[in-house]
C-alpha cells in the first residue's frame, strides 16, 4: 500500500542529507507508528508521505514514493492530497478560520472539492459520531481545547475519505488530557480502514495502538518490528527512543538481579504485572517488613 | 472591543439575503450622493434607516456604535466648516476673531447629513449581518472564496493576536521596557515589540498554508456549500429595483438641468 | 498541472480586471484635480463626492478581483496573519499614543515578500475588515492601500531594500503619493473631516485661504510621508532580521533578490 524505495532527500538551503536510502513498507489498512529523536527526520519523512516535499518545501528528493500504486512524484499537490491527509502538530493552526463552527469547519475541506450537501451532511455526523465530538458541532473552533481542536482537524481529515492518514506528533503540543484524547480516537480509527501512519515521540500509547513499529535513526529507518519487540529492544537508547517506564524499571531490576535475564522485557502495565510477579495474591511490602 | 459587531437578535432584517442588504446600502449611498440635499439623507435615515433599526431590534446599539463614530465627526465639520468656510459671507455670530457663517453652516450640514447616512447605513447592515453569511452569500454570488476565506479567517484570528502581542508587552514590561515620554523614542521602543510578533507569524504561516492545501484549498473545483443562504422572490426583485432607483437619482437631476 | 488553456485565460483576465481598474481610478483622479469643484456649490461637491467615491471602489474592487487569482495557497495563507499585524499594531500604536498611524505594516511587508498583487489584496481586505469591525469611515479609502502596495512591491523588485538608507526615502515617497491620492475622498465625501484631528487642520489651512481640496492635500502630506517613512523602515529592519529560510520560501524575493543582491538558495525543483 505505501512504499518507499531508496528516498533520500536533502533541504534547499542546507544541501545536508535529512534522510538517506530509507526503505519502507505499510500495509493497507494498518496503523503504523515511526517513531525516533527529536531532529531525526520524521517531520521530513510526514511530509514526503503526503506529498508536501517536494511540491512546497522543494529540495532535492531521490528515490521512489508509491502510494496505492501510484508515484507521488508524478502527480500534482491536488492529486497527493485527495490520497493522503495530514494531521500536524499545532491545534490551533488547522484551524482554517474560514468557517464559525465546528460544523462548518468539517465541511470546509468538502466544500472546497465540490462534494454534494447530502453527502456533505452524511459524512460530518458520521465523523463527529465515530470521533465522539457531535456536541461540540455548533461552537466556534476558536472556544475549544487543545485537544478538542486537534480532535477537529483530524475529524477534517477523515470526512475527505483519504485512503491514507498521516499524523505528524499529533499529541506534541496537547496536554496530558488531550493527549489522552487524541490517543482514544486511534483505535477507533482501525474500523474505517484508513491506513494510519503515526509519527510520535511518546512510546507507550503507540504500544496500545500501532500493529507495527518503525525506528527512524541515522537518516533512515534502524529497525522494525512490533511495538512489544522495538521497544524493549536494548538500542533504544541509542536510537534516542525512550523506552516506557515499566521497560525501564525492568530493566533496573535486571541489572540488580532481581529478576531472571532471559526474561523478556515488558513494554505494557500488563506485561509488567505478569513480569514483577503482581497479582491479587502477593502482597506489597507492608511498613513492617521494612524494618 | 467587539469583532465583528453583528447582534443576532433573528429578525426579519436579519434574515434577508445579504446581498440583497448590501445592495441596499449601496443604492442608499448613491442616492444620498446624488441628491445633495440635507432633507434627503434625513429622510432616508428617519424613513428608511431607523425605522429598520427598530424591526431589527439594534435601535440601542445603532445609536452607540453610530454615535460614537459620528460625534467627533460631526462636531468637527460643523466648527471647521462654520468657522473657515471659503465662501462664507454671511455671518450668523461673532465672537472677537472669529466668525461663523451661514454658507459654512449650510455646508456643513449637508455634508454631516450624508455622513450620518452613510455612517448608520453601514454600522446597520454590520449589526444585522453575520460575516460568515455575508462571506457565503458574496461567493454564491461569484466573489472568489478566496477573499472569503481571507476575510473570515482574519476576523477569528485577531483575538488569537491581540492576545500573543499582549503576552509580548507585558514580557517585555516584566523585563523593564519602559515607554519613555519622548514620542520618537516611543517609537523605538516598539521593535522589541513587533519583531516577536511578526517573526512568530511566519512559522504560523507555513503550517496554515499546509493545512489550507491539505484541505483542497487550492483546487479548482466549483465549490458547494453546506447551508443554503435563505432568499425570497421579492428580494430578487427588490435587488433590481434598489439600484434602478438609485441610477434614476443619479440621471433624473443631470437631465433637469439640461432641459 | 494539465490544464493550459483555462490558465492562459485566466491570466489575461487577471490582466484585464487589474488595467480596467486603474484606469478607472486614475480617471477619476484626473477628473476631480482638473474639473476641480470652483466654487462651493454643493451640487458641484456632491457630484464630486459621488464619482470620487464610485470610481475609487469600483476600481479597487476591479484591481482586486484580478489580484487575486494568480495568489498561490501559500501567500493566501499569509495574508489573515498580515491583516492582523496591520491591525493589532494600528491599535497599540493608538493605545501608545504615538503621532503616527502604522496600520500598514502588514501591507507593506506582504508586497516586498510575495509581490504587488499580494499587498493590494491585503491592504484592501485590511481595509473591509476595518469597516466590519471598528469604523466604516475608512473604507472609501480602500485604492490608498492599492497605491501603497503598488510602490512597496516596486520598490522591493528595484532593490529598495537591500541598503539601510533606501527604504526611508521610498517610505516618504509612498507616503505623498497616499496623501495625494486620498485627499479628494477626505475633501468631497467627508468635507475634510475624517477625525477630529485632521478636521482641525484641513479647517486651519482652509482659514489661511486654500480650496478645500488643496486643505485636505496638505493636511495629508502633514501625516502621511512621515507614517509611512517609519513603516517602510520598520518593514526594513523586520527583514534584516528574518532567516533566510523564510525568505526563501517567497519565489518573489527570491527572484527579484529583494533583501541582499547575493543570490539565495537554488530554488526548489519543480516538481509538477
Amino acid at each position: 500500500m505505501i512504499q518507499l524505495a531508496d528516498v533520500s532527500y536533502a533541504y534547499p538551503d542546507s544541501g545536508r542529507f535529512v534522510l538517506e536510502h530509507v526503505d519502507l513498507r505499510i500495509e493497507p489498512g494498518t496503523i503504523t507508528g515511526v517513531v525516533g529523536a527529536s531532529g531525526a527526520g520524521k517531520t521530513t519523512l510526514a511530509k514526503i508521505l503526503s506529498g508536501f516535499i517536494p511540491h512546497v518545501d522543494g529540495g532535492q528528493l531521490s528515490g521512489s514514493v508509491v502510494i496505492g500504486g501510484r508515484d507521488l512524484s508524478g502527480l500534482p499537490l491536488a492529486a497527493c492530497v485527495s490520497q493522503v491527509g495530514l494531521v500536524i502538530q499545532n491545534p490551533f493552526n488547522q484551524i482554517s478560520g474560514a468557517r464559525y463552527t465546528v460544523r462548518g469547519e468539517l465541511a470546509f475541506g468538502m466544500e472546497n472539492l465540490g462534494t454534494p450537501r447530502d453527502e456533505m451532511a452524511n459524512r460530518v455526523a458520521e465523523v463527529a459520531g465515530l470521533l465522539r465530538i457531535t456536541d461540540l458541532l455548533d461552537r466556534s473552533p476558536y472556544e475549544l481545547s487543545g485537544g478538542q481542536q486537534q480532535l477537529v482537524a483530524i475529524a477534517s481529515m477523515l470526512v475527505l475519505r483519504t485512503p491514507v492518514l498521516v499524523m505528524d506528533e499529533p499529541t506534541s503540543q496537547l496536554d496530558p488530557a488531550g493527549t489522552r484524547m487524541v490517543f482514544g480516537v486511534l483505535s477507533r480509527l482501525r474500523g474505517t480502514g484508513t491506513t494510519i501512519v503515526v509519527f510520535e515521540h511518546k512510546p507507550e500509547l503507540l504500544h496500545a495502538h500501532a500493529d507495527r513499529l518503525h525506528v527512524l535513526a541515522g537518516r533512515r529507518i534502524a529497525a522494525s518490528g512490533s511495538p512489544g519487540e522495538i521497544l524493549s529492544d536494548p538500542r533504544t537508547d541509542q536510537w534516542g527512543v525512550s523506552a516506557t517506564r515499566y521497560t525501564r524499571a525492568a530493566r533496573l531490576a535486571r541489572e540488580q538481579g532481581l529478576v531472571p535475564a532471559e526474561a523478556p522485557l515488558p513494554v505494557s502495565f500488563e506485561q509488567a504485572a505478569a513480569f514483577f510477579g503482581w497479582s491479587a495474591r502477593t502482597r506489597p511490602p507492608s511498613p513492617e517488613d521494612a524494618r | 472591543m467587539t469583532q465583528a459587531q453583528f447582534v443576532g437578535t433573528g429578525s426579519p432584517v436579519h434574515r434577508l439575503n445579504p446581498v440583497t442588504k448590501l445592495v441596499a446600502l449601496l443604492s442608499i449611498l448613491v442616492i444620498v450622493f446624488a441628491l445633495p440635499q440635507w432633507w434627503v439623507s434625513a429622510i432616508v435615515v428617519v424613513g428608511v434607516l431607523l425605522p429598520a433599526a427598530v424591526i431589527a431590534r439594534c435601535g440601542g446599539p445603532l445609536i452607540a456604535v453610530g454615535g460614537r463614530i459620528l460625534l467627533p465627526i460631526v462636531v468637527v465639520l460643523v466648527l471647521v466648516q462654520g468657522l473657515t468656510f471659503p465662501g462664507g459671507r454671511t455671518m450668523v455670530w461673532q465672537w472677537g476673531v472669529l466668525s461663523v457663517t451661514s454658507e459654512g453652516l449650510l455646508f456643513a450640514l449637508n455634508v454631516g447629513a450624508r455622513i450620518v447616512c452613510l455612517v448608520l447605513a453601514s454600522v446597520l447592515l454590520v449589526l444585522t449581518t453575520h460575516p460568515g453569511d455575508l462571506m457565503s452569500a458574496l461567493t454564491e454570488a461569484g466573489m472568489s472564496p478566496k477573499f472569503s476565506y481571507i476575510i473570515s479567517s482574519t476576523l477569528q484570528l485577531i483575538p488569537a493576536f491581540r492576545s500573543r502581542a499582549d503576552a509580548i508587552l507585558l514580557a517585555q514590561q516584566a523585563r523593564g521596557l519602559a515607554v519613555p515620554r519622548n514620542p520618537l523614542r516611543r517609537i523605538g521602543v516598539m521593535m522589541p515589540l513587533l519583531g516577536p510578533l511578526v517573526l512568530g507569524m511566519f512559522t504560523d504561516v507555513e503550517e496554515r498554508g499546509t493545512a489550507m492545501e491539505a484541505r483542497g484549498f487550492g483546487s479548482t473545483a466549483r465549490r458547494t456549500a453546506l447551508e443554503a443562504i435563505p432568499d425570497s422572490t421579492a428580494q430578487r426583485v427588490a435587488r433590481w429595483v434598489m439600484p434602478l432607483v438609485a441610477v434614476a437619482a443619479v440621471v433624473v437631476p443631470l437631465v433637469w438641468e439640461v432641459l | 498541472m494539465s490544464d493550459q488553456a483555462p490558465l492562459d485565460t485566466r491570466r489575461s483576465r487577471t490582466r484585464l480586471l487589474v488595467a480596467a481598474g486603474a484606469v478607472i481610478v486614475v480617471a477619476t483622479y484626473a477628473y476631480l484635480v482638473v474639473a476641480q469643484p470652483a466654487g462651493m456649490a454643493d451640487s458641484g461637491t456632491t457630484r464630486a463626492g459621488l464619482i470620487a467615491m464610485a470610481g475609487y471602489v469600483i476600481g479597487a474592487v476591479l484591481i482586486a478581483a484580478g489580484s487575486i487569482h494568480q495568489l498561490p495557497t501559500t501567500t493566501i495563507a499569509m495574508i489573515p496573519v498580515a491583516i492582523a499585524v496591520n491591525i493589532v499594531v494600528g491599535q497599540l500604536v493608538a493605545v501608545l499614543g504615538l503621532p503616527v498611524y502604522l496600520d500598514s505594516i502588514g501591507t507593506v511587508l506582504v508586497s516586498v515578500l510575495a509581490g504587488p498583487a499580494a499587498g493590494v489584496v491585503t491592504g484592501i481586505l485590511a481595509n473591509v475588515i476595518w469597516g466590519l469591525t471598528l469604523n466604516p469611515i475608512p473604507l472609501p479609502f480602500a485604492v490608498v492601500q492599492v497605491v501603497i502596495a503598488v510602490l512597496a512591491g516596486t520598490a522591493a523588485r528595484i532593490g529598495v531594500f537591500r541598503r539601510v538608507y533606501l527604504p526611508p526615502v521610498a517610505g516618504l515617497v509612498t507616503g505623498v503619493a497616499a496623501a495625494v491620492v486620498s485627499a479628494p475622498i477626505s475633501a468631497f465625501v467627508f468635507g475634510g473631516a475624517t477625525g477630529g484631528g485632521t478636521g482641525a487642520i484641513v479647517g486651519a489651512f482652509q482659514a489661511m485661504g486654500q480650496s478645500l481640496l488643496a486643505s485636505t492635500t496638505l493636511q495629508g502630506l502633514l501625516s502621511d510621508p512621515l507614517d509611512k517613512l517609519i513603516t517602510f523602515t520598520v518593514v526594513g529592519i523586520l527583514l534584516a532580521a528574518l532567516p533566510s529560510r523564510f525568505l526563501q520560501r517567497f519565489p518573489f524575493a527570491r527572484e527579484h533578490r529583494v533583501v541582499t543582491t547575493a543570490p539565495l538558495a537554488p530554488p526548489p525543483s519543480p516538481s509538477e
